[in-house]
């Protein structure tokens, strides 16, 4: 016997899973990928030994060893905590205003020319010279987040107007005249639209927020965080540290993006559908 | 002269049974194209009129007006004596527009009001699907229909949804010939088991006479009836090879074509 209605989510995931699982994921890809891994290796790994100086270009051996080293030393953790939570609280107030923002630009043109010119300029500004005067204005702890907010917003927000204004009028005007009432028309009709596009700005926001966090903290220095320990290896000339440190910021983007495609199997690359 | 309420109710009824779409001193267009002065026009309840017209006549505009989402100039436009946009009206579209995220029998309990208890709805849905041959797609995606069993789904739902009348917008353009004899064959059945009151635009003679009980020719714009003609031929006995057929298209057509 077949289950007639199955549950709403369960089946917009497996709608999306489907349409990504049909944009051809296949073996041949995956090898790819760890081609490019095996290339990366080998050509750092011949570059380190011609230099033959771990101050300039340690090794991918000697950085796997320093990163063990740095993981298990004291603090690292502190480190690697405050700069997920600065990341993260950054990141999720850029969300909320963007996603209002972004609802409002994509419903309403006028809007839309209003921000432009901001979205502009926090767009084109230097990132280091917005975190010097961020450094001015707010306690060593903010500014790091300030930064993130300020970066992000302009990602998430441009991503949701351009949702809004992917929804099929034809579907909207379909729902109004088989009397959909509001909670139907947000829950099987703009959220799905929306989803895919939500999903690209989290995305894409958030791998933002982690590298503004950490060049923020490198000139900041907070109390603690991966900028802060980069930097400070760096004044002692412990280039492996350096690149140690780089590791574990790239462990935590690739550890939420993870998370996200985890969490969200409605992840795609923003196309209507 | 007095009138008992026995009366006034049968007189009511019956203004509603010959004019259940009513369409009076309509007036309105877009800004350089005027596609309706002083517009009338009405059809009857349970059967199936057909708007019949060149391509940019208004007649997409009229279904939009009957259905509220456009709002006229002036005149009164009546569904089943309720003011369009009040009235509950079914809509067949050119295009399917099912929601692509949501199977086919999902996309049919979208226009149930969720008031109707579970069971009764997927006892309805069935029940349509079946009558469209859809039954074994209930739970496939808009994406992996083809053209026909998407329109088909859609035919589904436009019935599946209480409503006073149904309004098609060239419902059957685009689908080969043997596919739309199909599903215009589905659409008889439907409206045999539960009439409604239809309006039915196209600009195809054929597809005029297969589904009109009553066609009207439309003229170009500003929109006039020029012709009208009750189909002869009884819903039961239309088919593609009809012997009636040859002579009323060219009545048609002579209707049609735009005065020199």
């Amino acid at each position: 016997m077949k289950v007639f209605i199955k549950s709403r989510r369960k089946n917009y995931r497996n709608y999306y899973r489907n349409y990504r699982k049909n944009q051809g994921k296949s073996h041949r890809v995956f090898f790819a990928g760890v081609l490019a891994f095996a290339l990366l290796y080998v050509v750092w790994e011949a570059a380190a030994g011609l230099m033959g100086a771990s101050i300039i270009l340690p090794g991918p051996g000697e950085t796997f060893r320093e990163t063990l080293r740095l993981i298990s030393g004291a603090g690292f953790w502190y480190s690697l905590g405050s700069t997920l939570l600065r990341g993260l609280a950054g990141f999720a107030v850029s969300f909320v205003l963007g996603l209002a923002a972004g609802f409002l630009a994509g419903k309403y043109p006028l809007f839309a020319g209003f921000i432009h010119p901001y979205m502009t300029i926090i767009r084109s500004t230097p990132l280091m010279a917005l975190i010097l005067i961020a450094i001015v204005w707010f306690p060593t702890e903010a500014v790091p987040v300030f930064a993130a907010v300020l970066m992000a917003f302009p990602v998430v927000c441009q991503n949701v107007a351009s949702g809004v204004r992917a929804v099929d009028p034809g579907l909207v005007e379909m729902a109004r005249v088989y009397r959909a009432g509001k909670r139907r028309l947000f829950a099987r009709l703009y959220f799905p639209s929306l989803a895919p596009f939500l999903a690209a700005g989290i995305s894409s926001g958030l791998g933002l927020a982690w590298r503004v966090v950490v060049a923020a903290e490198v000139l900041s220095q907070p109390l603690w965080g991966i900028g802060t320990g980069m930097q400070e290896a760096k004044m002692r000339l412990e280039t492996p540290r350096v690149f140690a440190w780089t590791a574990a910021a790239l462990l935590l983007s690739w550890l939420s993006d993870f998370g996200l495609s985890r969490f969200s199997s409605w992840k795609t690359d923003g196309r209507s559908l | 002269m007095t009138k008992g309420p026995g009366t006034e109710g049968s007189v009511t009824e019956r203004f509603v049974t010959e004019r259940a779409i009513l369409v009076q001193n309509l007036c309105g267009g877009f800004a350089d194209l005027v596609l309706f002065d002083d517009f009338s026009f009405s059809c009857a309840a349970g059967r199936t009129s057909v708007l019949l017209g060149p391509s940019g006549c208004g007649k997409t505009t009229l279904l939009n007006l009957l259905a509220g989402l456009l709002a006229p100039e002036s005149g009164t436009l009546l569904v089943h004596g309720l003011p369009a946009g009040e009235a509950r009206v079914s809509y067949l579209f050119q295009q399917p527009r099912l929601l692509p995220w949501l199977t086919v029998e999902q996309n049919l309990d979208f226009v149930l009001s969720p008031d109707i208890p579970r069971r009764e709805r997927q006892a309805r849905i069935r029940e349509h699907l079946r009558q469209v041959s859809l039954e074994d797609a209930a739970g496939k995606y808009p994406g992996g229909l083809s053209g026909g069993m998407a329109q088909r789904a859609a035919m589904a739902r436009a019935f599946c949804f209480e409503s006073e009348a149904l309004l098609m917008d060239e419902a059957f353009q685009g689908l080969d010939l043997p596919l739309k004899f199909s599903l215009i064959a589905s659409f008889q059945a439907l409206m045999t088991r539960r009439p409604k009151t239809t309006l039915f635009v196209t600009h195809d003679i054929r597809e005029a006479l297969l589904v009109g009980d009553d066609i009207f020719v439309l003229s170009q714009p500003p929109a006039r009836i020029v012709f009208s003609l009750a189909n002869p031929v009884p819903r039961s006995m239309r088919s593609p090879d009809c012997a009636d057929f040859p002579h009323l298209e060219k009545d048609l057509f002579e209707a049609l074509k735009p005065a020199p």
